[in-house]
């Protein structure tokens, strides 16, 4: 079996909570933080640490803003982010395809 | 094994991305607010007298605009409460879905309603074509949010054929009931169905929260 496919999976994305959020923005123009938060049913404190990852590695953007007096923090992948997530599936199916073959 | 692996990784990412566009807002309490509006409107209509073709027209046709009004006011004060935004991408995924048979029952009542010389008999045809109309936008907006309002959508157009079969039948047998009754069968389908809907959602909603 070919290890480069595996080998090239992108680390920041690979780990399951940070791969959840980005599957979830990926399918929307942007989330707000506590909509993340209950859909993935994750603490504040985990899911703040996984959204700040990928904010330092660029894949995830911020919006802070005021809506009905209440503060709304929003999240949205960034084109950075959406390539990378991109290439992640690529390769996921790459990885599927060539042990299919393999059997 | 990595193929498995892989597998189960596509699997996960394409549940998570079907989940982010789907509609979560909670349905129970808009339902039973569509549903207290229908039933007070026909209680109203019943008691107003409200019976020649053009008024019974125009009539529900203002309460159905005040009862999406009421809805999206509703559906806003939810979103602001819980800090997110009111016209989310799943919000106007629902609404989009919800606009062609809504247009649809809108040009149909002004067609119906816009000639004088209509029959006050022949909108007997109105409520069953709007029960058909609003089911279609109920299992089109389906797709985008929670399972069972495919189901509900296909409870209205099945009362909508039925009351349509019926109407059908009784206009040409024995001729159709003064046009004053048929604020009940609005108020039955759009208000008694949505209240029932209501109380069926507000307990497993409730429910699904404390799981």
């Amino acid at each position: 079996m070919n290890p480069e496919p595996f080998l090239q999976l992108d680390r920041v994305i690979h780990e399951k909570g940070r791969l959840a959020i980005m599957s979830l923005l990926a399918a929307a123009p942007q989330l707000p933080f506590t909509e993340l938060r209950d859909t993935l049913n994750m603490t504040d404190g985990n899911i703040t640490a996984h959204l700040r990852t990928l904010q330092e590695t660029g894949y995830v953007s911020v919006t802070k803003e005021f809506q009905g007096g209440r503060p709304l923090t929003t999240f949205a992948l960034t084109a950075r982010g959406r390539k990378a997530f991109t290439d992640y599936i690529n390769l996921l199916e790459q990885i599927v395809q060539q042990t299919k073959r393999e059997i | 094994m990595e193929s498995n692996w892989a597998s189960e990784h596509l699997q996960v990412i394409r549940t998570l991305m079907e989940r982010s566009a789907i509609y979560r807002r909670a349905l129970a309490p808009t339902s039973l607010l569509i549903g207290g509006i229908g039933l007070a409107a026909a209680v109203i209509g019943w008691l107003a007298g409200i019976d020649s073709h053009r008024a019974f027209g125009i009539y529900w046709v203002v309460v159905a605009f005040i009862a999406l009004g009421s809805a999206l006011a509703l559906i806003r004060r939810q979103a602001l409460r819980e800090g997110e935004a009111f016209w989310s991408s799943p919000t106007r995924r629902v609404a989009q879905a919800l606009l062609p048979p809504f247009l649809v029952a809108l040009a149909a009542s002004i067609l119906m309603v816009a000639p004088a010389w209509r029959e006050p008999l022949q909108v007997w045809w109105l409520p069953p074509v709007w029960m058909v109309l609003y089911g279609c936008a109920l299992c089109s907006a389906g797709f985008f949010m929670p399972r069972g309002i495919k189901l509900f959508g296909w409870v209205f157009i099945l009362s909508g054929c039925v009351v349509g079969a019926l109407v059908n039948q009784r206009s040409y047998a024995a001729g159709m009931p003064h046009l004053t009754n048929a604020h009940w069968l609005m108020g039955a389908t759009f208000g008694g169905l949505h209240l029932a809907y209501g109380v069926y959602l507000y307990f497993t909603e409730t429910k699904k929260n404390e799981a």
